[in-house]
C-alpha cells in the first residue's frame, strides 16, 4: 500500500512521519483530531519504518522497539532475581554442587541446581539477554538518533498553525500593533532566559538546552562500550584472577609471570578499647582494625625461564597492601584477601651435645626445605640421609611423610666421628619435643644404633628456632579492559546527566492577524515550562495563569 | 535515501550475531577455566630433572607421554609408582615416556624417593607449583595421557594399577 | 556532654520537629476548609510553618550526623541503624528540594511519614558506635552509601507523589470492578505501611517491658571473606518467640501471655543473620499491623484511601504525576553514579573485582533495571498517571527490599550493613 506522505506545505515526507518534517503539520491517520500531538523523535520517521518491510528489516524492527527493549529489561530483571534465590556457585571455591544444593536445601535446592539456577548468570540464556539489551541499544539508538537529529538541525521556524494549537503548553490571545514588531520585541526577554531565538516575519522559534536530547543515546553508548569490555574481557590474557599464598618471609613466584612478591610482613591489628565506645566495650566484641601485607614486588631481569638456575630478580615495587589498598604494578594487582596466623617451622638450629660430659660441639642450620647435607660438627660429621615434614609411620612400619608441610618434622642423620662404628650410626632427630615424645625418638635411635647415649641434637634457645609466623593469601588479578569499563560508566554518567539535569525547551509562535498563537514543548519538566513562558508572557504584557497553559491531556 | 542503509543495518547485525554467538558460546563452555580436557593439547612446561637438566614437552614430541602428577606424602602415589616404572620399561623402546612431576617436593626427598623404589624414568620438580596449576590437579595422582600426535587422550585422577595403566598406554599407540 | 550525647539528643530532637511538622503539614492543608478562615493566607502561613519546622527538623538531624561523625571518625551509614537514619535524613533532603521546586505542601503530608517511619525503624537496631571493620575503611564508603542512600530518597519521594496520585485520582465512590481493584490495592499499600508502624510499636512495646528469650543455635557460618564471622550460637529475642531459630534449643523463655515456648521453628533457606528472629519480628509486625489498622477502621468506619482521598482534592493529579516522574528523573542519575558506578569502583578496589553477583549488587541492578523500564515506559502514551504511579509505589518497594530485605533473607558480602 503506498500512502500519500506528502505535506499541503509540498514537503515529501518519508514513510511513518507523524509530523511533516518542514511544517510541523500532523499528518496520516493523525491529522483531523485535536489530541496532543505526539512529539516523539520530533514526528520524524524512524529509520527501520519502511512501506514493505523484509526479512532483515523484520528483525531490525524487533530490536529498535522500545516496547522489545522493556520487555527485555523486565525478563532480565526477573532472571537476576532468580539467581538471589540461593547462593551462586561461584560464590564458592571447594564444594560440589551436585550434592551441595541437595543437602542444603531439599528437594528445592536439587530443583534450582537442576534448571541451572546456582550458576544463573553464567547461563547461556542470561547472556543471551543480555546480548539481546545490547543489540536493542545500538539499533534502537541507531534508528532514532539520525530521524532525530535531521528534524532538530533543519526546523523551520514557522509551523503550521495546527502544530502549535496541539502542543501540550499553548496560549493564544489577541496582541496589539504589527506581528513582525511584536515578534521582534520577544527576542530580548526570551534570549535573556537563555533561549537561541530565530524570528521569521511574525512567526517565532525559540529553542535551549537542546544537547539535552542526547543524552539518553550517549548512555546507550556507554552502555555499549561497557558491555563491549565486559565481553572482551574473557578473551585469553586479558584477565587473571588468582588467589595465592604468600609465606611470611619468603619469596614468592606467581605463576604465569615473570613477577615474585615477598611477604616481609604480614599484619593483624585490632581496635584497643579506647578507640570503642563505651557502650561497644561492653559487648565484648573484638574487631579487627588492619591487615597488612608488607610486599615487595620482583620481576625477574634473567635466567627467568631457566629452572637450572636462580632468576636474577629485581625489585620493581614495594607497597603495604591492605584490604581497600592493593599493589598496582602496571596493571597487575595483588589484593589482600585471606591469612593463617599459623606458625609455621622454616628452620631449627640445633646443636651436637655430648650427652655424657655435656660438651657442645656447635650449632648448625636446619631448613625443612632444600637443606645442606653435610655438616662437620667438631670431631664428627653428620649426613643428612632423609626428611619427613610430616613424620609418621605406614601400615609396614615404614616412615612416610603425610603431607610436605612441617607440621612433625623428622630428620635421619648418618653420623660419623669418635666412639662411632667406622661406617656410621644412624640417628634420627625430630626438633619439635611434642614429636621426640609421640614417636619415641630415643626408642627409635636406641634401636638404630643407639647413638642417643653418647650424643644429642639440641635446640638450646628460643632464637635457634625461626617460624614462618603466618601467611597471607592475596588475590593476584590481571584486567586489561578496566580503562574501557570506566570509560563506558563515564559516559553512562555524562548522558545521564545531560538528560536527566537538562531539559530540551522550545517555544513557537506566530501572529496571525493580531492573535497570538504560541505552541511550547519539552522532554521532561513542563512544571518548569509552564513557569518559563508565563513569565515571558508577563515580560510582553499579557497576565496569565501558570495552569492556564497546560492544554490538558496525557503528556508525552 | 534508504540505499545506503541496508548494507549497514546488514553489517550491524552481522556483528552483533558474531558478538552475541562468542558471548553465548563462551558461557556454555564455561568461559573456559583454563583446565586441560580431553581432545586439547597438553599446557607446556619448563621444569628442572632429577638429571640436572631443563626438560620440556618439546622433546617428546611423536612420542606418547603419561604424566604423572605425584609426591613422597601421597600414598597412592606411592603404591602406584611400581606400576609406572614397570610399564616405563615395558614401553620404553616403543616410544613411549612416562614423566613423573614432582609437586613441590625438595631435591633430597625427591632422590632418596626415586632411589628407594628403583624409579628411572624421567621425573621433573615442580617446585613452583606452575605445572600443577597450568594442569588443574586437585587430587593426587592425577595423569594425564598424551597421544603421539600431541593430544590429551585421557585423564586419570587417582591410584592405577598395572592393568589400567597397561590398556591406557595400548590405546595411545593404536589410533 | 560530648559528640555522641549531642548526636543522640539531636536525633530524637530531630525526630519530634519532624512528627510536629506533620501535623502541622495536615493543619495546613485540611484547615483550608475550616470556617472563618481565608484558604490562601491559611495555606500560606501554615505552609511557612510547617516548612520552617520540618526544615529545623533537618537541621537537627544534620546535627545528629555531623556530630556522630565527629564522635566515631567515619561517617555514620556503617550499620543499620546509621544507615536507615541516614536514608531518612536524606529523604527530607529530597522532600526539601523537591518542595522547593513545586511548593506543594501536601507533598510533605505524605514525604514526612515515610521519613519518619524510617527514622523510627532506625531506632531499632543496636546503636552503639561500632569500629570499623577493614574492609570498610575506605573513602568510598562515603561515596558509595550517601549517593546511593540519595538516590533512594528520590525514589522515596517520588513514591510518596506517586501515592498521592493514586489516591487524588481513583473515585472512592465508584463501584465497578476496576474501581474496586485500584482501591483495594491502594488500602494494601496502606496497609503494608502500617505493618511497618506496627513492627516499630511491637519493638518498643516489648522493649519497654524489658522481655527476653534466649535460644541457643548451631551456628553455620561460611566465611569466603576476611570479615571474621563471630559465631553467634546464642540468640536473645526482645519479642515473645512465635518462631523459633532453625535448629535451635530454647535456653530461657519469659511467658507471655501464657506463651511460653515458640510456635514452631525458622525454616532452612532464611540463612540471613538472625533470620529466626527477623521472622519472629515480621510475624509481631504483621499481628501489631493489623490489629492498629482494625482499629483505625472500627474508630473511623471506612477504608483510610477514602479517608485520605479528600485531602487530596485540591490538587492537580497531573501536578502530582509529574513531580513523581520528577523526583525519580532527579534520583536515577544519583542512584546510577552511587550505586552502581561507585559500588563498582569501590568493589574493584577492595574486591578486586567490580561486579561479582552478590546478592545486593544484583539487587542495586534490579533496583535500576526497573527504573529504567519505568523512565522507557514513560515514552509511550499508557504509562502516565495510574499506572506510572502504580510502578513509582512498588518501585520503592523493590527499593526497601534491596536495602532491607536482602540483609534480611539473603546472606552475601554486604551481611555486615545489618543487625538485628
Amino acid at each position: 500500500m503506498i500512502t500519500n506522505t506528502k505535506c499541503e506545505c509540498g514537503h515529501q515526507n518519508r514513510v511513518g512521519t507523524v509530523l511533516c518534517e518542514a511544517c510541523g503539520k500532523p499528518l496520516g491517520e493523525h491529522a483531523n483530531s485535536t489530541e496532543l500531538l505526539e512529539m516523539r523523535y520530533d514526528g520524524a520517521a524512524r529509520r527501520s519504518q519502511r512501506a514493505n518491510p523484509n526479512f532483515i528489516d523484520k528483525i531490525w524492527n524487533f530490536f529498535s522497539s522500545v516496547k522489545v527493549a522493556i520487555y527485555l529489561i523486565i525478563i532480565t530483571l526477573i532472571g537476576a532475581s532468580l539467581g538471589t534465590i540461593f547462593e551462586q556457585e561461584s560464590n564458592f571455591i571447594n564444594f560440589d554442587p551436585s550434592t551441595f544444593y541437595k543437602e542444603k536445601y531439599g528437594t528445592i535446592g536439587a530443583i534450582y541446581y537442576k534448571l541451572g539456577l546456582s550458576h544463573t548468570y553464567e547461563s547461556w540464556w542470561f547472556v543471551l539477554l543480555l546480548v539481546m539489551i545490547g543489540a536493542s541499544l545500538v539499533i534502537c539508538s541507531l534508528d532514532r538518533v539520525l530521524p532525530l537529529y535531521k528534524a532538530l538541525s533543519k526546523q523551520k521556524v514557522r509551523k503550521h498553525l495546527q502544530f502549535l494549537t496541539r502542543q501540550k503548553v499553548v496560549y493564544q490571545g489577541p496582541v496589539e500593533g504589527d506581528g513582525a514588531s511584536w515578534t521582534e520585541r520577544a527576542v530580548k526577554p526570551l534570549k535573556k532566559k537563555g533561549y537561541r531565538v530565530h524570528t521569521d516575519g511574525d512567526a517565532l522559534l525559540a529553542e535551549k538546552q537542546r544537547f539535552s536530547r542526547w543524552g539518553p543515546y550517549v548512555i546507550h553508548i556507554g552502555l555499549i562500550i561497557f558491555l563491549l569490555a565486559v565481553l572482551f574481557r574473557g578473551l585469553p590474557g586479558l584477565n587473571i584472577d588468582e588467589h595465592y599464598w604468600f609465606p611470611e618471609g619468603e619469596i614468592t613466584k606467581i605463576p604465569d609471570s615473570n613477577l615474585y612478591l615477598k611477604n616481609e610482613k604480614f599484619t593483624v591489628e585490632y581496635y584497643s578499647e579506647e578507640e570503642m565506645s563505651a557502650e561497644f566495650r561492653e559487648t565484648g566484641k573484638i574487631v579487627p582494625k588492619l591487615f597488612e601485607t608488607k610486599a615487595v614486588l620482583y620481576e625477574c631481569t634473567a635466567d627467568c625461564d631457566d629452572p637450572s638456575k636462580e632468576p636474577v630478580l629485581q625489585e620493581v615495587e614495594r607497597h603495604d597492601i591492605r584490604v581497600n589498598d592493593p599493589l598496582n604494578y602496571k596493571g597487575f594487582k595483588a589484593y589482600q584477601f585471606d591469612f593463617d596466623l599459623t606458625p609455621k617451622l622454616r628452620s631449627v638450629t640445633p646443636a651436637l651435645v655430648n650427652v655424657k660430659t655435656g660438651e657442645q660441639y656447635g650449632k648448625f642450620r636446619l631448613d625443612m626445605t632444600n637443606p645442606q647435607q653435610q655438616f662437620t660438627l667438631g670431631p664428627y660429621t653428620l649426613e643428612l640421609k632423609n626428611k619427613f615434614m610430616d613424620f609418621s609411620l605406614n601400615e609396614q612400619g615404614q616412615p612416610v611423610s603425610k603431607s610436605k608441610d612441617p607440621n612433625a618434622p623428622a630428620f635421619l642423620f648418618l653420623i660419623k666421628g669418635p666412639d662411632l662404628p667406622a661406617e656410621g650410626s644412624q640417628y634420627i632427630y625430630f626438633p619439635k619435643q611434642v614429636d621426640k615424645e609421640r614417636f619415641q625418638q630415643d626408642a627409635i635411635n636406641d634401636k638404630l644404633g643407639g647413638v642417643q647415649n653418647t650424643l644429642s641434637l639440641d635446640v638450646l634457645a628460643m632464637e635457634d628456632v625461626d617460624f614462618i609466623a603466618s601467611s597471607s593469601y592475596l588475590n593476584i588479578r590481571v584486567d586489561r579492559v578496566m580503562p574501557f569499563i570506566w570509560l563506558g560508566l563515564g559516559i553512562v554518567m555524562l548522558g545521564l546527566i545531560m538528560g536527566f539535569y537538562w531539559h530540551h525547551r522550545r517555544i513557537w509562535l506566530r501572529i496571525d492577524d493580531g492573535i497570538l498563537t504560541l505552541g511550547g514543548h519539552t522532554a521532561k519538566n513542563w512544571f518548569g515550562l509552564r513557569r518559563e513562558v508565563a513569565s515571558f508572557l508577563k515580560t510582553m504584557g499579557i497576565e496569565v495563569d501558570e495552569k492556564q497553559l497546560d492544554n490538558g491531556g496525557n503528556r508525552s | 535515501m534508504g540505499k545506503a542503509r541496508r548494507p549497514v543495518q546488514i553489517i550491524i547485525l552481522f556483528i552483533i550475531v558474531i558478538l552475541g554467538g562468542y558471548a553465548v558460546s563462551a558461557a556454555v563452555s564455561g568461559g573456559g577455566s583454563g583446565k586441560p580436557a580431553v581432545g586439547d593439547k597438553p599446557p607446556a612446561i619448563k621444569l628442572l630433572g632429577l638429571d640436572g637438566s631443563v626438560h620440556t614437552l618439546e622433546e617428546y614430541k611423536g612420542k606418547a607421554v603419561v604424566i604423572n602428577f605425584w609426591a613422597t606424602w601421597c600414598t597412592y602415589c606411592v603404591s602406584e609408582m611400581p606400576a609406572l616404572q614397570a610399564q616405563w620399561q615395558k614401553w620404553r623402546d616403543q616410544g613411549v615416556v612416562v614423566l613423573g612431576i614432582n609437586t613441590g617436593e625438595d631435591e633430597m626427598t625427591v632422590r632418596n624417593f626415586t632411589e628407594q623404589l628403583g624409579v628411572d624414568f624421567p621425573v621433573l620438580y615442580d617446585s613452583d607449583n606452575e605445572a600443577v596449576q597450568s594442569y588443574g590437579v586437585v587430587p593426587m595422582p592425577t595423569t594425564f595421557f598424551v597421544d603421539p600426535k600431541g593430544k590429551i587422550a585421557s585423564i586419570h585422577e587417582g591410584e592405577l594399577n598395572l592393568a589400567t595403566l597397561n590398556d591406557q598406554i595400548r590405546q595411545l599407540l593404536s589410533p | 556532654m560530648n559528640f555522641l550525647e549531642i548526636s543522640r539528643q539531636a536525633f530524637v530532637i530531630a525526630f519530634y520537629f519532624y512528627c510536629l511538622s506533620f501535623i502541622f503539614y495536615v493543619v495546613a492543608v485540611t484547615g483550608k476548609t475550616w470556617r472563618n478562615r481565608d484558604p490562601k493566607r491559611h495555606e500560606r502561613k501554615w505552609g511557612t510553618i510547617s516548612f520552617a519546622t520540618s526544615s529545623l527538623g533537618l537541621l537537627s538531624h544534620l546535627v545528629y550526623c555531623g556530630t556522630r561523625w565527629a564522635y566515631s571518625g567515619h561517617i555514620p551509614v556503617s550499620n543499620m541503624y546509621e544507615f536507615m537514619s541516614f536514608l531518612s535524613m536524606m529523604i527530607m533532603v529530597a522532600f526539601t528540594v523537591v518542595f522547593l521546586i513545586y511548593r506543594k505542601i501536601l507533598l510533605g503530608v505524605f514525604a514526612l511519614p515515610i521519613a519518619i517511619i524510617i527514622m523510627a525503624y532506625a531506632a531499632v537496631f543496636p546503636q552503639e558506635v561500632q569500629p570499623l571493620i577493614p574492609s570498610l575503611r575506605s573513602i568510598w564508603l562515603y561515596i558509595h552509601v550517601t549517593l546511593a542512600a540519595t538516590g533512594e530518597s528520590f525514589f522515596a519521594v517520588g513514591f510518596a507523589a506517586g501515592l498521592m496520585y493514586l489516591l487524588r485520582s481513583i473515585d472512592f465512590g465508584a463501584n465497578d470492578k476496576q474501581a474496586r481493584r485500584q482501591k483495594w490495592w491502594v488500602e494494601f499499600t496502606l496497609f503494608s505501611i502500617i505493618i511497618v508502624v506496627g513492627f516499630i510499636v511491637s519493638v518498643f512495646t516489648f522493649r519497654a517491658a524489658g522481655y527476653e528469650a534466649v535460644f541457643v543455635q548451631n551456628a553455620t557460618n561460611i566465611d569466603t571473606k576476611l570479615e571474621q564471622d563471630s559465631t553467634i550460637e546464642q540468640e536473645v529475642y526482645n519479642l515473645p518467640p512465635i518462631v523459633a531459630p532453625h535448629d535451635s534449643k530454647a535456653v530461657e523463655v519469659q511467658p507471655f501471655l501464657g506463651m511460653d515456648r515458640p510456635w514452631f521453628e525458622a525454616p532452612v533457606w532464611m540463612k540471613g543473620a538472625h533470620a529466626g528472629r527477623q521472622l519472629n519480628t515480621v510475624l509481631w509486625s504483621v499481628l501489631f499491623g493489623a490489629v492498629i489498622y482494625l482499629l483505625l477502621r472500627l474508630i473511623l468506619r471506612r477504608p483510610l484511601g477514602a479517608l485520605l482521598a479528600p485531602a487530596l482534592r485540591s490538587i492537580d493529579p497531573d501536578d502530582l504525576d509529574e513531580i513523581s516522574y520528577r523526583a525519580i528523573a532527579i534520583g536515577f542519575p544519583i542512584f546510577t553514579l552511587g550505586a552502581l558506578v561507585f559500588a563498582m569502583i569501590w568493589a574493584q578496589q577492595a574486591w578486586g573485582r567490580f561486579w561479582g553477583w552478590d546478592p545486593k549488587e544484583v539487587w542495586a541492578l534490579i533496583t535500576w533495571l526497573y527504573y529504567s523500564a519505568y523512565l522507557h515506559l514513560r515514552l509511550s502514551r499508557g504509562f502516565q498517571g495510574r499506572k506510572a504511579s502504580w510502578l513509582a509505589v512498588l518501585g520503592f518497594v523493590v527499593v526497601m527490599f534491596t536495602l532491607v530485605g536482602v540483609n534480611l533473607i539473603i546472606a552475601g558480602l554486604h551481611s555486615y550493613a545489618g543487625t538485628d
